[in-house]
């Protein structure tokens, strides 16, 4: 019996030894990349580790683009799409979670649909009418079309969260004297700010990550994301894979920080209000 | 029955319980308005009327020209093809390492962080690394693969037409298996560990306790992380805009890129929006059960 148990632990760690090889690897062939010349980067057959390591490839990227910009584009979009979501979804997620009204399953039903609706049927107007209002190539234009996205799965993510937090706590600030907004502010938002951290980071995340609505709502470089100057560099005829490396290990810092410092807000989060019971 | 009808024939004004639900549901529903309904009904209208142009008459030509159209029926079928792979997969290794984090053996948490890990990353991103990863002279894969002697040739994964798609599905699975493991890793942990202990008394074999206990227990995680993953994956684009850009020829053009290129490359707007209204029109048909399933609950 206990032998069993024990064989059984073995096979888990293999197989989990093998997980991180294959969930490590790219990203290792990613920063090994980033610190070869451009010449090593080319050879025939690869190297594995960079001969002579150096970090031209980051100083390239990093001083002789507009990569800083990038940077900074993909931060304000991303960080106000996430926050405006998320204030929003959770009136929203509070609303659905607390009072029974007419239309209540409908509108969910409605929210819940919105998400099948694909990107690519969005962007052709997008792009059409923003321009009329003077925001093509803005960023609130930018995170309009991302609250688009994110919005729906927000508000059901917190409603999920609010739905775990018991009525009682609502009518004992009512009763104290508190309106309905002083019971979600003061009572129920700290007490759901694990789930609030939760929606901001995956907000976060599928902005920063997007590459379509960029491509579709920008002109130029004052307003181009991360995503958006390394699929640039990608279509130049001739590829620097060492410098294209260092921008994807840049552009992806953020996300992973984010995750690593976060991360048990994140899955908690996913798990809590994507699939509660 | 009766009763039911009424209230919809008759107006009853709204309770103050009532008009509080609104007032915390209505930045939402103006926000969902402005942002999803407005642009979604410009982009219907134009699929049938050209907004755009001189004459604005009603036509269904779009359609019409849609049925006809070859590259769209191939998109059509390389998107379920792409889906329906890469879904199944992420779920078959998701499961996989679920289960092995779920054995709580020592430093699972640890493993839980690598796991995890992939999926931070931008879908563009990992399309480029990978995509470096697949070259053919000075790529990693193509290292391995003549390194251990099947073949001495260079193969071009990304540029040949049979390879191609299956590639592109290859890398995906790296990136999009972690978000169907958290999902079925919390199932997991709901169930009760007691139920394994008892099947053991009775000599179930480790197959049998997942056939009969972990499988039927954790049927609805799986059907609503699939039906997540599925919308995410119809949806997928900047990973295969940057890997192949729908290349060589047509074999990788999935709908979304289609619709894209119609779009912005030649500049189509209705024919573009009539595709992009046929894509949504099937993600609602697939999507549907898990809708009404979620919203039976609420």
């Amino acid at each position: 019996m206990k032998g069993k148990r024990r064989r059984g632990a073995v096979i888990a760690y293999l197989f989990l030894a093998l997980v991180c090889l294959y969930n490590l690897a790219p990203f290792v062939w990613m920063v090994f990349t980033s610190l070869k010349t451009d010449k090593e980067a080319y050879a025939i057959p690869p190297t594995f580790w960079p001969q002579e390591p150096t970090s031209e490839a980051y100083t390239q990227v990093l001083l002789w683009t507009n990569f800083p910009r990038y940077f900074l584009n993909s931060t304000v979009i991303s960080l106000g799409t996430a926050l405006l979501s998320t204030l929003i979804g959770s009136l929203a997620g509070y609303g659905f979670s607390r009072f029974i009204f007419r239309g209540r399953a409908t509108l969910i039903g409605i929210i819940l649909a919105s998400q099948m609706l694909p990107g690519v049927l969005l962007v052709g107007p997008y792009f059409k009418v923003l321009a009329k209002f003077g925001l093509y190539n803005t960023y609130p234009g930018l995170i309009l079309a991302f609250t688009s996205i994110t919005l729906p799965f927000s508000t059901w993510m917190l409603k999920g969260y609010i739905d775990t937090v018991p009525e009682e706590l609502d009518q004992a600030a009512l009763i104290d004297g508190c309106t309905r907004l002083g019971a979600y502010s003061r009572v129920i938002l700290p007490v759901i700010a694990p789930g609030m951290v939760a929606t901001m980071i995956f907000a976060f995340l599928l902005a920063w990550g997007d590459l379509l609505w960029v491509l579709v709502l920008t002109s130029g470089d004052k307003m181009a994301t991360v995503t958006l100057g390394l699929s640039r560099l990608v279509t130049q005829f001739r590829i620097i894979w060492p410098q294209l490396m260092a921008g994807s290990a840049v552009g992806a810092l953020p996300p992973v920080i984010l995750y690593l410092v976060l991360q048990n807000y994140l899955v908690e989060g996913l798990t809590a209000g994507a699939v509660k019971e | 029955m009766n009763k039911r009808r009424a209230r919809f024939l008759v107006f009853k004004a709204p309770s103050r319980q009532e008009l509080e639900g609104y007032a915390f549901v209505l930045p939402c529903v103006l926000m969902l308005l402005l942002v999803l309904g407005f642009p979604v009904t410009i982009a219907v209208l134009n699929s049938f009327t050209p907004l755009w142009s001189e004459a604005k008459t009603f036509t269904l030509e779009n359609y019409v020209k849609l049925a006809r159209d070859d590259l769209f029926w191939n998109a059509l079928s390389i998107t379920l093809r792409f889906v329906g792979s890469t879904v199944l997969l992420h779920l078959i290794v998701g499961l996989a390492v679920a289960v092995a984090l779920n054995a709580q053996i020592k430093g699972h948490r640890f493993f839980r962080v690598i796991a995890i890990l992939p999926w931070t990353v931008p879908d563009v991103i990992s399309g480029l690394i990978w995509r470096f990863m697949y070259n053919p002279t000075s790529g990693i894969i193509n290292d391995l693969v003549r390194s251990s002697g099947v073949t001495r040739s260079y193969i071009e994964w990304l540029a040949h037409p049979r390879l191609a798609l299956p590639s592109v599905i290859f890398s995906d699975v790296w990136r999009g298996y972690p978000f169907v493991m958290i999902i079925l890793l919390a199932g997991l942990q709901a169930i009760p560990r007691e139920l394994y202990e008892a099947a053991r008394v009775d000599g179930a074999t480790a197959f049998q306790e997942f056939r009969h206990i972990t499988i039927p227990l954790l049927k609805r995680m799986i059907i609503i992380s699939v039906a997540l993953d599925t919308i995410w994956q119809f949806r997928r684009f900047g990973l295969v805009y940057n890997m192949t850009f729908g290349g060589p020829g047509h074999v990788t053009e999935i709908l979304s890129l289609y619709v894209y290129k119609q779009y912005f490359r030649y500049f189509n707007f209705e024919y573009a929006s009539a595709v992009a209204v046929v894509m949504a029109v099937i993600m609602l048909i697939i999507s549907f059960p898990y809708v009404r399933m979620i919203v039976r609950r609420v």
